[in-house]
């Protein structure tokens, strides 16, 4: 099957008009291109049927974009080369391989996508037709106007490969659906959205795999597009689920004068296997139920941010800063170190840590009483120090040589975390409330 | 003051407690410590609903962690704050588990009451610890609702218009608790003093009434 490929003249080659036009170009192609001369390329290989043919898809495209406000031509043919001289220079609009040279010969050299003293020297010499050109001896050409010359001839009848770079790559997993009459309803974007989600899960689930991240692009009559993105933190092609995390952003979508097409595409793709467990301490009985959970987290998620939904590991670090990491359920799952159980940590974390103003016996010594946001806490109890040093590696802890944890009991029962700072200069030590012990 | 036992008057009152769902809300308990429990109408905490915990922030926190510690797991405990304050390391003395557990940082009210009822509403987690400033009687009411339909518990750190059981923990000298169980459905309110070793309650021999002058006067 020839290629088939289609180029819009636009009369206003602003970057604005074609960002607009790109995108919007989407729901007649997946491949969609900045023809690098001021058009604009859609690959339509295996699309004109689902308009009823290239003349109805082509006229279907001019009109809406006239609508839009925008003067337009478009040809189709089977080379970049073609279609693009045909869009300009042609009353013929539409022209398959064995109509090409036929189509091409009678247009000016101008068609060619020359370089402006290129055409203007051809013209001089009186090679103002593409037909004149391919008269003269093709080793002339070139020594007289560079190869460049030659390889557009080649290009527009098909004889040299062109590659055209799409804007944006079309991820292989998407489905579209196409309305006759525009929705501006959430329940009808529902519904299809519901009708596009079977269609790309029962794909994945064939194939094994799980989206991660899935973008809903809406199509508005006048042009515009509207993009609703999800993700979540397990690979999911539950349609079920995924309703769910949409129908939170559905709402959010501007529907404007209506929506005319949808595409579902699935941005992010991860393996899953039919028997991923979610976690281990999961007995099999409760394993069909396992996704439960899941889709739990990633409602919190999509609504909250996946950041802030973490699990707790502990790391091998015995800085207190360090010693947690509070992980997002999106970065996967890492194995928690072991913490060695005498060494007593807070419950409540006091962050940024608060000075206080510590009285010891004498210089270096215990706390006997502290000030902390103006009552006096009479120390009864403490247990301590527990030096600990920075970690070099860490750029952070490079101003303070050690640090004195101790835990202490006020004489109200009241248990709290501190400790004295030593600075690089001596003089520098300071008292700090860390935290709460139970 | 104990009421005359009446047939007729038991018997309503056991129709009553069946439309409350009481019995089978009672059905799964927790077991606080041996003494408390007996002031606990189903001898242990009941689970599937909504429990308010009050007093010192790290001892409420150390106190539902030890509780939700013991709950047979279903999948996950959710721990619920507007800004992080939640060390975890702080609780393994209580034999917490790490791995159940999912922290969650909602900033705005609105999301963080949304993600506590939801969590409650998950059949696959079997604790929320949630810093919830208030709820009023519509919303704790719901609360319960989410939490029964579940069978999930909730431990709630602020102030409930509605619910089950209502404690103060607060901190008391040499390493232990003053517990006060401030209200409980359909049990005694009482007031003890613990301490906790190995993730164990046990409470402490002497009254703390008694304790506590004599302590006073020592250190003074």
């Amino acid at each position: 099957m020839p290629r088939r490929l289609l180029c819009l003249y636009l009369s206003d080659t602003s970057a604005q008009v074609k960002a607009r036009l790109l995108p919007w170009c989407h729901r007649y192609s997946p491949l969609v291109a900045d023809d690098g001369c001021g058009g604009i390329v859609l690959d339509i290989t295996g699309c004109a049927h689902l308009f009823g043919g290239e003349e109805a898809l082509l006229s279907d495209i001019q009109s809406r974009i006239r609508r839009a406000g925008h003067r337009v031509r478009g040809a189709i043919a089977d080379t970049l080369g073609a279609a693009w001289a045909l869009a300009r220079y042609s009353r013929q609009v539409i022209a398959s391989g064995s109509e090409l040279p036929q189509a091409l010969n009678p247009l000016p050299v101008e068609a060619l996508r020359l370089p402006e003293e290129v055409t203007r020297a051809l013209r001089r010499v009186g090679l103002s037709t593409i037909a004149a050109f391919q008269k003269v001896g093709r080793q002339a050409l070139v020594t007289r106007f560079g190869s460049g010359i030659l390889l557009r001839l080649d290009q527009a009848f098909g004889k040299a490969e062109e590659t055209i770079t799409p804007y944006r790559r079309h991820p292989p997993y998407s489905a579209r659906r196409m309305l006759a009459e525009p929705v501006a309803t959430t329940s009808a974007v529902e519904y299809i959205l519901h009708d596009l989600l079977q269609e790309i899960c029962a794909r994945l689930e064939k194939e094994h795999l799980g989206a991660r991240r899935l973008d809903l692009d809406c199509y508005r009559i006048d042009g515009t597009v509207a993009v609703c993105t999800i993700s979540t933190s397990k690979p999911v092609r539950s349609v079920k689920h995924l309703i769910r995390l949409f129908s939170e952003k559905l709402d959010g979508i501007d529907a404007g004068f209506g929506i005319e097409t949808f595409i579902l595409s699935v941005q992010n793709i991860d393996r899953f296997d039919p028997s991923q467990l979610t976690l281990p301490q999961f007995d099999p009985h409760s394993l069909p139920d396992s996704t439960v959970l899941d889709e739990l987290i990633d409602r919190i998620g999509v609504r909250l941010g996946f950041q802030h939904v973490a699990r707790m590991r502990i790391c091998e670090s015995l800085l207190p800063e360090y010693s947690v990491e509070f992980r997002s359920v999106s970065a996967g799952e890492m194995p928690s170190a072991l913490w060695p159980e005498y060494r007593i940590r807070p419950v409540y974390w006091v962050d940024p840590p608060v000075h206080i103003e510590v009285a010891t016996i004498h210089p270096g010594g215990g706390p006997v009483q502290f000030r902390l946001r103006g009552d006096t806490h009479r120390v009864v109890k403490a247990e301590g120090p527990e030096r600990l040093t920075p970690e070099w590696w860490r750029l952070q802890s490079l101003h303070w040589e050690s640090r004195d944890y101790y835990r202490i009991e006020d004489d109200r029962g009241c248990r709290f975390w501190i400790y004295r700072e030593v600075r690089l200069q001596r003089s520098l030590s300071r008292w700090f409330l860390r935290g709460h012990l139970p | 003051m104990r009421i005359a036992p009446n047939p007729k008057v038991d018997g309503l009152r056991e129709k009553i407690s069946t439309l409350e769902g009481t019995p089978r809300r009672l059905a799964h308990t927790v077991s606080v410590c041996g003494l408390i429990d007996e002031a606990l109408p189903g001898r242990g905490l009941p689970l599937g609903c909504v429990h308010e915990v009050k007093g010192h922030p790290a001892s409420a926190i150390a106190f539902a962690g030890l509780l939700s510690a013991r709950i047979p797991p279903k999948g996950a405990i959710f721990f619920i704050e507007p800004a992080r304050s939640f060390y975890p390391l702080g609780l393994l003395p209580f034999s917490i588990d790490l791995q159940h557990w999912v922290h969650v940082r909602a900033r705005r009210e609105q999301d963080l009451v949304w993600t506590v009822l939801e969590a409650l509403r998950c059949p696959q987690v079997h604790a929320v610890l949630a810093a919830l400033r208030a709820a009023d009687l519509t919303f704790s009411r719901r609360l319960q609702l989410a939490a029964e339909s579940s069978g999930s518990t909730g431990f709630l750190f602020g102030n409930m218009a509605s619910a089950i059981t209502r404690w103060r923990v607060s901190p008391v000298r040499n390493s232990g608790w003053s517990l006060e169980l401030l209200y409980c459905r359909g049990g005694q309110p009482g007031a003890w003093q613990v301490t906790w070793r190995n993730g164990q309650i046990e409470p402490v021999a002497k009254p703390a009434q008694r304790e506590l002058p004599a302590e006073r006067a020592l250190a003074g």
